[in-house]
């Protein structure tokens, strides 16, 4: 049933372009030739993966359709419906920010209940099989669009994925405010390949997209059989739940992470999930009513109405409802007449004066789009998303911030430099001794945290005065990999503790840190946070991770940054971002080099503890 | 073979060391009033009072909670076991910074040199039994391959005089530097007799180290009276120590 109904604009077309401009700028960085994926499971993975969001265009387009499709799709035949609705979560491919990009609502599918274990039902999505597209999600363009075995470059038995999360906040660790754009206009006017066509035109790495299907109101038990009837009205804008949508928006733009409600369009109510969302360098919002209220107005930096000529409009909806739901002619007309155009001519073609651009013919129109990146790029560049460079080249001279505290100097700590640091120690002295000065600097770490005096009672019938712990929530956070080697000695420390997982690498083109992977604990922010990393240089890293943290809603003066060797540098710049973090380490160097390594330092921490130096061989 | 006679004898030790406690003037009026609370001796006093040799692991909350849940009676065996290596741990670790060492310097992955040290070789752990070996892991986890030799002392049931029974070092112990374990000190009566032993057998009161977690400043001054140039390192000076140390810790109580 897809071929028929599949739309031009977006969809595999698109990800070719993209397919290739990669090809185009990263293969140079390859020092050996791509091999294909020795893993099986990856590959299967990004087939499936592009082929369920490519074919994401057969489904329909615009909510508006929802309402009306009500009974028509009742009669729809099961086996259909099962193909659109179960999605196996196996099939997506996490981009990065630790969230799938799998279509946040489960648009325009009526006549059978989602829930959460037909999610997780056997049924398959095989990669002919018409899947939604996506509405809501935080994309990476690069990893998103394109097979991912296109973004991996690998040299030296390093594999690196070029699909990373760049900073977004500036050196002082602030949050530097995305560009949000709006995208607004009537249903089925192509809103969505207008938001495409952008972030694909951007190449900027990191974008949100947001769509206000996501915050349909709950329909009462009327409301909901009025909707099966075609005439409650989705396109009114008491419809939506504005308020909330404002403080989501509002959440996102200060680069916090946000919980989306995924609107169930069967039931008419919010699932039990969330989707979790981040905040990005670009924010792009689209809805039919996207300019309605005058608070979300405020927070766009870029209004686009896409303003597609009502019959091209009325087509869409027809071919689509018909061809797609099965849906009777007149149905739809009528639905058409009594809500979907007046409401147009009410709610929406009024907002049009608010727009900065108005993008006539959709998608299509590839000089406005290109108008509009150009803008976006300019606007970025302004707000300047280098850092690195800038860290190292600050705070010379100055003394050490309170915020750091340095084990105490002793002879056995000094000992236990001395074997690590040598370049001619083995690997097994070399995990070994590290691992006691891990341990040393956990339980130093830990002692930082606040604690109460109690008195217990002893065997001895003596009371005795000493001290417990606040709090008994803590966490670990590691940054991968080298922080993964702590946190065996913080698991022997305290029993049961939680670990959270951050992967972060330096993106060898630009020298910047880029956040790929991120996992924590759920709750996150009542938890007293110990994050770990072997190794601080520029502190480019941890600030990343501590942003994170923040992101997340822990309190700054909660968290501890515990660390085997740090760099002057990178402490100056942690301490003047994060002024309330706890910054614990065992050693400080004088210099970083022009590779960002610590002088004298340790070398790789990570290469010598998983013994994945490169060997003179392939040098 | 001996396991059973070791564990009984290690009864009377521990019995008597209590017996020496309430026989002490100070405490008796403690032990018999039970509300009351005694506060641990500071850093700066026991340098004033025991001389630069009795060393206090830096006592900073970390440490003060884990005392608190070893002292805990309603700490579980589970928990106290954990907790007590943790503490161990950080002794033992303590203990080594007292170790002679030498500077070295060393080349860095980076190219640059690292001015370190290195200690010497030629250590070994001397655990008293049976308390003192809940502390053998912990050196172990720092040091791996060290010779351990091991003394069993006896406690008199009558005269509540300690001797030894026994005691097996490796050879070269007179050339060595020995790390004494034995985590808690009443009155230091036991840990005498240990020393006495090693020094009988040519090792200097100097390259003795004693490693303790709990001590009495009864037992510290008797300790630091008999032998002043033996380094002591604990991580608590209390009046009352916790006597059921190793038998919760063995699981014997």
């Amino acid at each position: 049933m897809s071929g028929e109904v599949t739309m031009p604009h977006n969809g595999i077309v698109c990800k070719s372009d993209i397919l290739k401009k990669i090809d185009s700028t990263e293969m140079p960085l390859i020092e050996q030739p791509v091999k294909k994926l020795p893993s099986v499971t990856i590959s299967t993975a990004s087939v499936s993966k592009s082929s369920t969001s490519s074919s994401s265009s057969s489904t329909s387009s615009h909510i508006s359709c929802t309402a009306d499709s009500g009974i028509g799709s009742l009669i729809d035949d099961r086996s259909d419906l099962t193909e659109q609705l179960f999605v196996d979560p196996n099939l997506y491919v996490d981009i990065g920010n630790g969230d799938y990009c799998c279509p946040a609502s489960p648009t325009t599918v009526p006549g059978r209940i989602v829930s959460s274990n037909s999610l997780e039902s056997p049924a398959r999505t095989t990669p002919s099989r018409p899947a939604r597209r996506q509405r809501t999600t935080s994309v990476n363009s690069q990893s998103t669009t394109a097979n991912p075995a296109e973004c991996i470059i690998r040299a030296n038995n390093r594999t690196i994925y070029t699909a990373g999360r760049p900073p977004w906040y500036n050196c002082a660790g602030q949050q530097v405010e995305p560009f949000v754009i709006g995208v607004c206009g009537g249903s089925a006017s192509g809103k969505t390949t207008v938001a495409q066509k952008i972030i694909e035109s951007l190449s900027v790495p990191w974008v949100t997209l947001l769509s206000m299907d996501c915050f349909y109101k709950i329909l009462t038990e009327k409301q909901h059989e009025q909707a099966l009837l075609n005439e409650y009205n989705f396109d009114h804008p008491d419809a939506f739940d504005i308020d909330l949508l404002v403080e989501v928006l509002t959440k996102l733009k200060e680069g916090r992470m946000v919980e989306v409600p995924i609107y169930n369009f069967v039931t008419h109510s919010r699932e039990s999930k969330t989707k979790t969302m981040y905040g990005a360098n670009v924010i792009i919002f689209e809805g039919i009513l996207a300019f309605h209220s005058p608070e979300i107005l405020k927070l766009l930096d870029m209004k686009v109405f896409v303003d597609t000529d009502a019959d091209i409009r009325l087509a869409r909806r027809l071919k689509r409802d018909i061809s797609q739901r099965g849906r009777d002619l007149s149905g739809v007309l009528k639905q058409y007449l009594t809500m979907v155009k007046p409401s147009y001519a009410n709610y929406i073609a009024p907002t049009m004066a608010h727009a900065d651009i108005i993008v006539p013919r959709g998608g299509e129109n590839k000089v406005a789009i290109h108008l509009i990146v150009q803008h976006v790029h300019t606007q970025l560049q302004l707000r300047g998303f280098k850092l690195r460079e800038t860290l190292v080249n600050s705070y010379k001279d100055q003394p050490m911030p309170e915020s750091l505290h340095l084990l105490p100097p002793t002879p056995q700590i000094k000992g236990l430099h001395t074997f690590i640091r040598c370049r001619s120690t083995s690997r097994d002295e070399f995990i070994f001794y590290s691992k006691r000065l891990i341990r040393l600097v956990i339980e130093y770490a830990l002692s930082l945290f606040p604690f109460k005096t109690t008195t217990v009672e002893t065997p001895q019938g003596v009371l005795y005065e000493g001290k417990r712990m606040g709090s008994r929530k803590i966490c670990g956070v590691s940054i991968l990999r080298a922080g993964e080697t702590m946190e065996q000695a913080i698991c022997d420390v305290c029993k049961d503790i939680r670990i959270g997982k951050i992967l972060i690498q330096t993106n060898r083109n630009t020298g910047e840190p880029e956040l790929y992977y991120l996992r924590l604990p759920k709750d996150i922010k009542d938890y007293k946070v110990i994050l770990m990393d072997a190794t601080v240089a520029t502190g480019a890293a941890a600030m990343m991770a501590l942003r994170v943290l923040l992101d997340h809603d822990v309190p700054e003066e909660n968290i501890i940054l515990a660390s085997l060797l740090m760099a002057e540098i990178g402490v100056h710049s942690i301490a003047y971002a994060f002024p309330k973090v706890k910054i614990v380490t065992s050693a400080l160097d004088p210099e970083v080099n022009d590779k960002f390594y610590v002088i004298p330092g340790i070398g790789n921490f990570g290469d010598r503890y998983f013994g994945t130096e490169p060997s003179d061989d392939y040098l | 073979m001996a396991d059973s006679t070791i564990i009984t004898t290690e009864n009377h030790v521990e019995s008597s060391d209590s017996n020496g406690e309430t026989h002490s003037g100070s405490i008796t009026s403690v032990s018999n009033t039970s509300a009351v609370m005694i506060a641990s001796l500071k850093a700066p006093e026991i340098l004033e009072e025991y001389g630069p040799n009795l060393k206090l692991l830096d006592c900073n909350s970390q440490v003060a909670e884990l005392l608190t849940i070893i002292r805990d009676k309603n700490t579980t065996r589970s928990d106290f076991k954990f907790y007590a290596d943790r503490l161990i741990r950080l002794v033992i670790e303590e203990s080594l910074n007292q170790l002679p060492y030498s500077d070295c310097r060393v080349e860095t992955p980076t190219g640059a040199t690292y001015d370190g040290l290195k200690y010497q070789a030629g250590n070994c752990g001397v655990s008293i039994i049976r308390s003192g070996e809940a502390m053998e892991q912990g050196l172990r986890d720092c040091c791996r391959s060290i010779r351990i030799g091991k003394i069993l002392v006896e406690s008199d049931a009558d005269t509540h005089e300690a001797r030894v029974v026994y005691a097996r070092f490796p050879d070269d112990i007179a050339s060595r530097q020995v790390l004494l374990m034995y985590p808690i000190m009443s009155t230091g009566n036991t840990v005498l007799q240990a020393v006495n032993v090693l020094k009988e057998h040519g090792v200097p009161e100097s390259c003795i180290i004693l490693s303790n977690l709990f001590c009495t400043p009864i037992a510290a001054k008797t300790v630091v009276g008999a032998f002043p140039k033996l380094k002591i390192l604990t991580s608590e000076l209390h009046p009352v120590a916790p006597n059921h140390f190793g038998q919760k810790y063995f699981g014997t109580d």
